[in-house]
Formats: C-alpha cells, structure tokens, sequence
C-alpha cells in the first residue's frame, strides 16, 4: 500500500478544478453553473490543504477557512440574484436570458 | 508552538476604520430615521469619505510600516489607491444622490442600502491597495465584488439590471475561483503567501541555472487571468459591456473606476511586489494583453448606439492603456515610469468616466434615455451639460491639455523608456480610432436638433459633482507633476518591504 502524499490531494484537486470549469463552460441552467463554481472553489480549498499538509503549516488551512466563508457571502447574493431574474423571466436557462444585446 | 499575540498597530488602519465606522452609521440611520429623511444620509456618506480621505494626512506613509502580522501595509502604494478611490467614492455618491431616490426605476431603491454596499465596495478596494498578503488582496477584492455584484441588479424589478449583475456575478465568481487556485498553487511552490516572502524566495529560483518550475509558470498564469477578468481584458471582458448596460447608471459609473482600481492595484501588489523577479516570465503575456484588449474596445465601440455600452467598450479600450503602463515594467529603480503611469491614469481615469456616466444619469433624471439620440440637442437645452460632456469625451479620447491626455502620455512614456515602442505606436492608433466615438457624442449634442420630452428637474449636487469632474478633468492635467510625482513614490512603497 502506497503512502499518502500531496500528489494526491494535488491530483484529486486538479481533476475536481477541471469538472467544475467543464461544467461552467457546458450547462446551461444557471442553479448548475453556479454549483460547478462552488466546487472549483472547494477544490482550491482540496490545494490549499493538501499544500499545508506538505508543509506543516497552517497558513493554507487558514486560506481554505476564508475561501469557505467568502463562498457562502457569494452564494447568498448570487442566490438572490437568480432568485430574482427567475421571478421575472420564469427560466433558469442561462441561453433564455438575453435582454441585452447591441 | 506558543501562539504570539502581536499588539496591531491601529494608527495605520484610520482611514479604514472611519469608512466602517461610516458604513455603521449610515446602516443604523437606515433604522432610526424614517423613509422621507434618508436623504441626509447622503452627507453622512460624503463626510465619511471625506473624512477618511482627510485621515490619510495622519498616516507616516514614508515609513512603510506593516502591521496584523505583514497582512497590512501602509506604504505610498496604498496611500494613491486610497486617494483614487476616495475621489471616486465622493464622486459616485453625488451622482447617485438624485438617481437612488428618483424613481426612474421601475420597484423603488433605498438609499441607505445602496450607500451602504456602494462604501463597503470601496473598503474592499482600500483593502486591496494595502494588502501585504495572498488572503488580503483575495479578501479585498471579494468585498469589493460582492457588494458590487448586488448592487448592478439594485434596480430589482427590471430584466435588464438583473441580466447584467447575472453576467458579472457569473463570470466574477469563476474568475475568482481562476484567481485562488493561482493564490494556491503560489502558496505550493513557495511555501508562503506574504507578498514580500514570495519575492524573497523567488529570487534564487530565478537566478538559479534550472530554470523556473512549471508549477510556478502555471499559478502565474492562473493569477494573471483571473485579475484579468477582474479588470475586464480581453479576452476575459465578456461581462463588461452587459453588466454596464444593465446597472443603474451611477452603479455602472462607479464599477467602471473602483473595481477595476482594485484589480490593477492586485496586479500590481501581486505581479510587481511578490512575482516580480518572475517578471520575464509575465511581460510578454501583460503587453501581448494591454495591445488585444485596446484594439478590441475600440474597435467594437464604434458601433455602439447606446451611450451606456459604448462607454462600457471604450471602458474595455482604457483597460489596454493602463496594462501598458504595468506591461513598461522593468524593475524597481526610481526611473521605471511603469506602475506610476498606472497609479496616474487611474485617478484621471476616475474623474472623467464617472463624469461621463455622471452626464448619462444626469439626462435620465430629466426623464430621457441613454441612446445618442437621447444627446441630440443637449447643446441648446443646457449649454453647461453639453460643455462638461465635451470636456469628459474630449478627455477620454486625450486631448490636450485635459487630464486624458497627460495620462496617456505617462504611460507612452513608460512604455517608450520599456523599449515598447510597438505597443507605444498602439496607444496612440487607438487614440485615434476613439476620437471616433467620442467626437460622434459632442457632434450630436451640438450639431442635431433636440427631440423627445424634456422635463425640469433640480438635481444640484448631481449638477456640483458634474462641475467639479469636470474642473479636475481640466486642472488635474496641469498639475499633474506633484501628483505624478506621488504615484512615482510606489518604487519606495515596493523597495522597502
């Protein structure tokens, strides 16, 4: 059995930071696309930690505990944005929102 | 390991106390007072930033003292963003003062609460400027954002506001999870997040024979574009135009000028201060960036109608001027020009683009639109207007002597002693191609009949704030020595630590 080492918290990291970014860029409902933006913020935090264990400090743990915080500011404001435009278009269909146009 | 409590030295955080001590007070004046005398919250906004702008005198920014364990810095950098944002601060406050409360929008928008989020921003953004450390500037941008993001969809009840703060909170949020996980792998290669420690552990890598590492080739790159979504370069400026439009006119004002402030002082802070003997490796990308996005901005913003837009593309074509400056960097000497020529377009950046939205607001508070046509005229119906929205498009496109021009001048400046001449030649190219846009809006206000309604309104400290833009686009220019001299002093700033 191999040991644990932070090629596998870098690994993991780096394909969770992947999926999210495929996934902002592919689906079109806007609840999705802003789910895979919290799980490319959540495999930073995978980084972080996985950094800080390599090194036996804490600053990196420190960064995850912030970057959690900030992501649940970011959630309650866009939340209430989607929650609003949803109210008024009836879609979450990113493609469907396209007021704005030269 | 005992836990070390370090005594912070509140002396240097005034400015940022009294702006939150302002934010406390204009939240609780939202409870007590009631709805109708809101509007003295308003002054209590101006005077707070006044006052903070006034602190900044008590502060011994020579020294370049940190404090909060490095995670603080108040050195000459911090003391210009400072003064750039409080001016721009001052200057969306009075433009918003009689847009906010109008009902120009459909749903109404409390004051207090857009005062509130428009101060919160520009903390965040001081915050930026000061940041000794990955976390603060990550932390600072973040407020500034957030606050931003609610307040381009305050006008709730129409599609557009809430499309365009859709955009921004989307893309905003991707580039800032871009932009950590670039802070992550920073923290992997060098083992630390204080700025001045990763400049200090670069240095032999650099020198070394090896070579730089991958992993620090990428978290530069992934910092590099998450700033620059944040400043809105091309090609990372889709949001831009959208969320310009969409915002309430005094919010797209002041996201035009603070944001991006805080972007460029976290390119600087990150870019200059801690990667900067990595600075081979991120010059090229940073000119090859400045040049797309100028030509990009102007280009597409000739074929705009809409005020609002149009300005949101020529927003994109300053964008490219200011990267210039940063793209001049050579290394921290007194004679490098580069982040001084930065610093100094930012400030003059902020005195006419709030001004020119501020001339939008000011014809949407007299009921008309924010289309060219909605400009026809303006010269015969208020000959003051027109002459301050002349001064503001003819300072944009850097006409001498106004504040425009000298600003562009720094920075082809820089760019010339940088060896950038390609890029120097692109400055002045886009110039022109601008003189395009901008003339067409002085063209219509002077040389075309007004048409739609019209109706009188007072809006006098809207009509101050106008005056006194438009003043500083004027004068700013011609004393602009003493204050370029100010900017210049970032070598110190950068140098001490």
């Amino acid at each position: 059995m191999s040991e644990l080492t932070a090629t596998h918290f870098l690994t993991l990291s780096a394909a969770l930071f992947i999926i999210g970014m495929l996934g902002v860029l592919i689906r079109r409902n806007v609840l999705v696309i802003f789910m895979c933006i919290e799980l490319m913020f959540n495999a930073v935090n995978v980084s972080f930690i996985g950094f800080a264990w390599e090194q036996h400090s804490l600053v990196g743990q420190t960064f995850a505990l912030f970057i959690i915080a900030v992501a649940a500011a970011e959630a309650v404001v866009g939340l209430g944005i989607i929650m609003a435009l949803s109210r008024r278009l009836d879609t979450v269909d990113i493609d469907q929102v396209h007021e704005l146009r030269e | 390991m005992p836990v070390e409590l370090v005594r912070p030295e509140w002396g240097l955080i005034v400015p940022e106390l009294i702006l939150l001590g302002t934010i406390a007070l204009v939240l609780a004046g939202d409870l007590a007072l009631p709805r109708r005398q809101h509007g003295v919250l308003t002054w209590v906004a101006l005077a707070g930033l006044a006052l903070s702008l006034l602190s900044n005198l008590t502060i011994d920014w020579a020294a370049g003292r940190s404090t909060f364990n490095g995670m603080f810095q108040a050195d000459y950098f911090s003391l210009f963003i400072n003064l750039v944002v409080g001016v721009a601060g001052i200057l969306s406050v009075m433009i918003a003062s009689a847009y906010v409360p109008g009902g120009d929008e459909p749903g109404d928008m409390p004051l207090p609460e857009y005062l509130a989020l428009l101060l919160l921003s520009i903390l965040g953004t001081m915050l930026v400027g000061a940041a000794g450390d990955l976390l603060m500037i990550f932390l600072g941008i973040e407020m500034g954002s957030i606050a931003v993001y609610a307040l381009t969809g305050f006008a709730r009840r129409r599609v557009t506001a809430l499309e365009g703060a859709l955009k921004y909170f989307l893309l905003g949020a991707f580039a800032t999870a871009i932009l950590i996980y670039g802070m992550a792998w920073t923290y992997g290669a060098t083992g630390t997040t204080a700025l001045a420690d990763i400049a200090v552990r670069l240095r032999p890598v650099v020198t070394g024979s090896g070579g730089v590492e991958p992993s620090l080739l990428l978290a530069l790159l992934l910092l590099a574009v998450g700033l620059g979504f944040k400043i809105a370069a091309v090609p990372f400026h889709m949001w831009t135009p959208d969320a310009y439009q969409g915002a309430p006119t005094p919010v797209s004002a002041y996201m035009s000028v603070v944001p991006k402030v805080a972007g460029f002082a976290a390119m600087a802070r990150v870019l200059v201060e801690a990667l900067g003997p990595l600075s081979d490796s991120w010059l090229t990308l940073i000119a090859v960036l400045a040049l797309v996005t100028m030509v990009y901005g102007n280009v597409v913003a000739i074929a705009q109608r809409d005020v609002k837009r149009m300005l949101g593309y020529s927003s994109i074509g300053h964008t490219g001027y200011i990267l210039v400056g940063l793209a001049a960097f050579s290394g921290l000497s007194p004679d490098d020009r580069s982040v001084g020529s930065m610093l100094f377009y930012l400030l003059s950046y902020a005195f006419m683009n709030i001004g020119a939205f501020g001339v939008v607001t000011w014809l949407q508070t007299r009921g008309l639109g924010v289309t060219l046509d909605d400009f026809r005229g303006l010269a015969t119906r208020s000959p003051l207007a027109a002459i301050a929205m002349t001064i503001f498009m003819l300072s944009l496109m850097g006409m001498p002597p106004l504040v425009g021009f000298y600003a562009k001048y720094y920075v082809i400046l820089a760019a010339v002693q940088a060896d950038l001449i390609w890029l120097a030649v692109a400055v002045v190219l886009m110039s022109a191609v601008s003189a395009f846009f901008y003339l067409r809006v002085v063209a219509v206000m002077y040389f075309n009949e007004p048409s739609g309604e019209w109706k009188v309104q007072p809006t006098p400290l809207l009509g101050t704030g106008l005056a006194l833009m438009a003043l500083g686009t004027l004068m700013l220019g011609l004393l602009s020595g003493p204050v370029l001299d100010l900017a210049q002093k970032w070598v110190q700033a950068f140098g001490v630590a």
